[in-house]
């Protein structure tokens, strides 16, 4: 009765629709008329009556064809879900019938799937989401170049900008600055924070989590002494505290009122815990200031305008300030960075290309499974005839095999969130602040749709293969063979090995790539730093300021020396004001004696470094010349400098360093004291390990006392225990005066290198998968073809060949497979290296070390991966063989 | 018949048509006749609106179509009840009853 819910008819058109419903109510009619015409009437009679008993025959018609079309629609969706239920359903019996295969499967989707999840929501925390604030991308940092070399703001360019800029809603000036934070009865704390103008809060377009943000007056001379905190250190400090507001806290000895609270993730710079005004002294707004460069700008673009156009508003700006200025400002134009680009800038390129090389790995598992599909597919060879001949039409068998590949990349990727959810752990935990910059990374919504985008594609990537097999059988053929299992063919033997080609080209691509990062990653290890790091601890302090003139900071650096050096095991003490690869710069513009007085845009600029007596032996940087500085350097005795090699290279080429002077521009001393050079000690790696040494100037903390200071501590014994009894003095001698950063120098060097080893980890580890991946790939092809020719293998042996010559074939075959991988791999290597040429140090992209290996490592593999299959195809039994077949 | 036909209730049609296919598959005009003939001339029935009932009904799922050849061997549309159709022809019969009683109760109260 109901044949359609029993079979499937064809699906009507909306033609075919109209067509059947004029048939049927013709149908009626003509049969009204007939009666009509047998009970005497004529036909024209006839035909008036039965139109009008029937009534509205249009729209009975309109009526009855929407409805039918609705009925059809109805009718399709239902027939495609049913089929689609019915190929899930049976491909999820299929599956569970082959166990070991599906398990398999899942393991490896999983491995790739989780893989790339864990990379790709790290990558969108850190790249993609852009900052919480309103209409982000027309948040910007100004910039600046002179002469194509990066410059910085002057606190006047603050006010150009202001004046002639016409496409901003406003700019800010912003200082990094680090807080002694004190308050109520608590120890001194170091806290990160920012200098910034009044109008910070409304330009990055944040509400206060509580009280209020900066009022206009705040930033100018005489404002209120007002200070904003990070919702972090307002519940780390006052516990969440709602009646923070109005609370008095000593910031660098300095009284400070509480006036607000920035909500989680709206602070910026993300790193910033507090922020206070920066009022600009009427020194630092004089045109005679142009020189002093050290600011730092946010501003925001009009809404209306594109930061295109704004970007050359501003080098607009900056080109009507070299004809007023054109010595200071020669060539000095100013460009736009979105805050999201100023942010992310050095990590962008290295996360995209560990983005790429996990896609890789995921590419080699889905080799892999295809193989796997394949060897399936071949086996099953005899069910898709059998259901072919029973009716199964080509692309309904295609459709039910890709059904069960996505079906299963699907359980991949659920077991894959697991895997990623633990990789994300790993990599957040293990990840340097310098590549974490906002420890956003989280498995959100767009990280589950990417992963489920990649888990369709990657079903339909690898199920297309054995599908296409599939569809090309032959049905004849397949049955004839069918009974006892069948024999695949060599176009199906062909895919494979190419398939085990692709992919162990593929690793042989990341293994380069962690080999060329390894291998520059060690050339950085093995960089002389300039100092001996080992047994020397280190750690920094700050003195307030306001309550320490220049005598009471010499007094709290010698009082510090001194107790320090009586600590039991402690031999050498010594004290800087920047450690050496912490990132510091202090640098200073000078002139030589006897040589002309430089122009301004050409400013010979040198680090300047004030140690005590015993810090260069503390650091165990060799004195090469004169002396260093020492115990004599006092106030009131005549000022000597010491310069390092690269400064006498640098500037002193062909003559003797020693016994020249030079005068330091140093901020208010303009009085230019010629300061003769007396020593000339080693290169130190100042800003990065990579970084060619700067040329350093040192002076004597003696006579010039410094309030940011840095201890090195050489001593025997344990260096941890070191750290609490130094802590100790220091609060002995001031409880305001904060210790931070307690670090080994070996721990700084190390961590100095924090984003390179944390690249170079991460790609070893893809490479380790992707080589397991291959092997298991190359071992599967080798064991499944020897399977196949066990037969082959009983006639040979039967005709008398040794079990030596059988394994020697077999591993031969892998190592053709090899070969052919390691041959287009190490092409495309050689193409994909450009990419990494950035991220290298003193290491060549077509390093021949690093091929050397990657050749050995997978040769030596797949020697292995052959050899198993190899040693069981040297034991068949040729009588069995033969008879078995 | 002297009267003028009355006009038909709300939903009258479609319970009409479900009962007249009780007595098994027909097209649409043995469904028209019959109807006529059971009522007599007193409702005033449309072709129209009856062919409006069976289709809604078959988009109800209470009835299924299927084409067949007719007493003079034309192709013609055949209707029948599905099991839901059943159901839902004794659901509304039931109501129809409870409804004319409860109205009869009243008119012969008087």
């Amino acid at each position: 009765m109901t044949a359609r819910r029993f079979f499937r008819l064809p699906w009507r058109t909306s033609r075919q629709i109209r067509s059947d419903v004029d048939e049927e109510l013709g149908f009626h009619l003509d049969m009204r008329v007939d009666a009509l015409i047998a009970l005497g009437m004529t036909r024209d009679d006839a035909r008036a009556r039965a139109l009008r008993e029937f009534g509205d025959l249009e729209d009975a018609r309109r009526y009855i064809g929407a409805v039918d079309r609705g009925i059809e629609a109805t009718q399709r969706r239902n027939d495609y879900m049913r089929d689609l239920w019915q190929d899930i359903g049976y491909a999820a019996r299929k599956l569970r019938a082959a166990p070991a295969f599906t398990l398999a499967a899942i393991a490896t989707l999983a491995l790739g799937i989780g893989a790339n999840t864990a990379m790709f929501s790290v990558v969108n925390g850190v790249l993609l989401r852009a900052p919480a604030f309103p209409k982000a991308d027309h948040l910007v940092r100004v910039r600046y170049t002179q002469q194509g070399h990066p410059d910085v703001g002057t606190p006047m360019d603050l006010v150009d900008n202001r004046t002639h800029a016409t496409k901003f809603a406003g700019f800010s000036t912003v200082e990094g600055m680090t807080a002694n934070l004190v308050r109520d009865a608590a120890d001194a704390e170091r806290v990160p924070g920012v200098r910034v103008s009044a109008n910070w809060f409304s330009l990055l377009r944040v509400a206060p989590l509580a009280g209020r943000f900066f009022a206009d007056g705040d930033d100018q001379a005489g404002g209120p002494n007002v200070v904003v905190l990070s919702e972090a250190l307002w519940r780390r400090d006052f516990a969440g505290d709602a009646n923070v507001v109005g609370k008095m806290v000593r910031i660098n000895s300095t009284p400070f009122t509480v006036i607000g609270v920035v909500p989680r993730d709206r602070g910026y710079p993300f790193s910033a815990e507090l922020w206070i005004p920066k009022k600009f002294t009427p020194f630092e707004l004089n045109d005679q200031s142009r020189g002093a460069r050290w600011l730092g700008m946010l501003a925001r673009v009009r809404d209306d305008v594109d930061v295109a156009a704004a970007d050359r508003d501003i080098e607009q700006v900056s080109a009507l300030m070299e004809t007023k200025f054109p010595e200071e400002f020669r060539e000095r134009r100013a460009h736009l960075a979105t805050v999201q680009e100023y942010t992310v800038g050095d990590v962008r390129k290295p996360l995209f290309i560990m983005l790429g090389a996990v896609a890789l790995v995921l590419l080699i598992a889905c080799a892999n499974v295809a193989n796997l599909m394949l060897v399936r597919a071949t086996a099953r060879e005899s069910e898709m005839a059998v259901r072919t001949a029973l009716g199964a039409g080509r692309g309904r068998l295609v459709r039910q095999l890709m059904t069960e590949s996505v079906l299963l990349s699907l359980c991949g990727a659920a077991a894959g969130l697991a895997i990623a959810k633990l990789g994300m752990t790993e990599l957040l935990a293990r990840a340097p602040q310098s590549v974490l910059l906002a420890p956003r990374a989280s498995i959100d919504a767009t990280t589950l749709a990417v992963t489920a985008i990649v888990a369709v594609v990657t079903g339909l990537v690898f199920g297309l293969l054995p599908a296409i097999q599939v569809a090309r059988n032959d049905v004849a053929m397949a049955l004839r063979a069918g009974a006892r299992g069948t024999r695949s063919r060599p176009s199906a033997n062909r895919t494979k090995r190419l398939i085990v080609v692709g992919e162990v080209a593929l690793a042989v691509m990341l293994l380069t790539g962690a080999g060329l990062l390894l291998h520059s990653f060690a050339k950085l290890l093995s960089i002389d730093p300039g100092f001996k790091p080992d047994r020397v601890l280190s750690m920094k302090l700050s003195l307030p300021q306001r309550t320490y003139d220049s005598t009471r900071t010499r007094t709290f650096v010698r009082a510090l020396e001194t107790r320090a050096r009586a600590i039991p095991g402690v031999r050498l003490v010594g004290l800087s004001n920047i450690l050496p690869l912490d990132g510091g710069s202090f640098g200073f513009s000078f002139q030589i004696r006897g040589r002309p007085m430089p122009r301004a845009s050409e400013h010979p600029n040198t680090e300047v470094r004030l140690v005590t007596p015993d810090y260069f032996a503390t650091m165990g940087t060799p004195v090469l010349q004169g002396r260093a500085i020492d115990a004599s350097d006092q106030p009131g005795v005549a000022q000597v400098i010491v310069v390092n090699k690269a400064f006498a290279t640098r500037f002193f080429p062909n003559e003797n360093a020693l016994g020249q002077a030079i005068a330091l521009e140093w901020g208010e001393d303009t009085a230019a004291v010629m300061r003769p050079i007396a020593g000339v000690v080693g290169d130190v790696r100042g800003s990065a390990l990579a970084d060619a040494p700067e040329p350093t100037v040192y002076l004597s903390m003696a006579q010039y006392p410094f309030s940011s200071l840095s201890i090195v501590v050489r001593a025997d014994g344990d260096l941890a225990s070191l750290a609490g009894g130094l802590r100790a003095i220091v609060r002995d001698l001031d409880r305001e005066v904060p210790v931070y950063s307690v670090q080994t120098m070996e721990e700084r060097v190390s961590s100095s290198l924090g984003r390179e080893r944390f690249f170079a980890t991460l790609i070893a580890v893809f490479a380790a998968v992707a080589l397991v991946l291959a092997a298991i790939g190359l071992y599967g092809v080798i064991a499944y073809a020897v399977t196949q020719r066990t037969h082959e293998l009983g006639v040979r042996v039967a005709l008398g060949a040794s079990g030596t010559r059988i394994s020697r074939m077999v591993i031969g075959e892998g190592i053709v497979l090899t070969a052919a991988g390691l041959a287009v791999g190490i092409g495309g290597a050689l193409s994909a290296g450009k990419l990494l040429s950035t991220l290298l140090y003193d290491v060549h992209a077509a390093d021949s070390l690093t091929l050397a290996a990657v050749v050995t490592t997978l040769s030596a593999v797949a020697v292995l991966a052959s050899w198993i299959p190899a040693r069981r195809a040297s034991r068949v039994d040729p009588l069995v063989a033969m008879r078995g077949d | 018949m002297a009267r003028e036909p009355m006009d038909l209730l709300q939903g009258t049609l479609d319970v009409l048509v479900l009962r007249t296919l009780a007595a098994g598959a027909m097209h649409g005009y043995a469904v028209s006749r019959s109807i006529r003939q059971r009522t007599e001339g007193v409702l005033e029935i449309e072709d129209a609106p009856l062919y409006k009932a069976l289709h809604r009904l078959e988009s109800a799922g209470f009835v299924a179509p299927e084409w067949g050849l007719s007493e003079n061997n034309r192709r013609a549309r055949y209707y029948s009840l599905t099991p839901a159709g059943r159901r839902q022809l004794k659901t509304e019969e039931s109501a129809w009853r409870r409804y004319a009683e409860a109205v009869f109760k009243v008119l012969e109260a008087v």
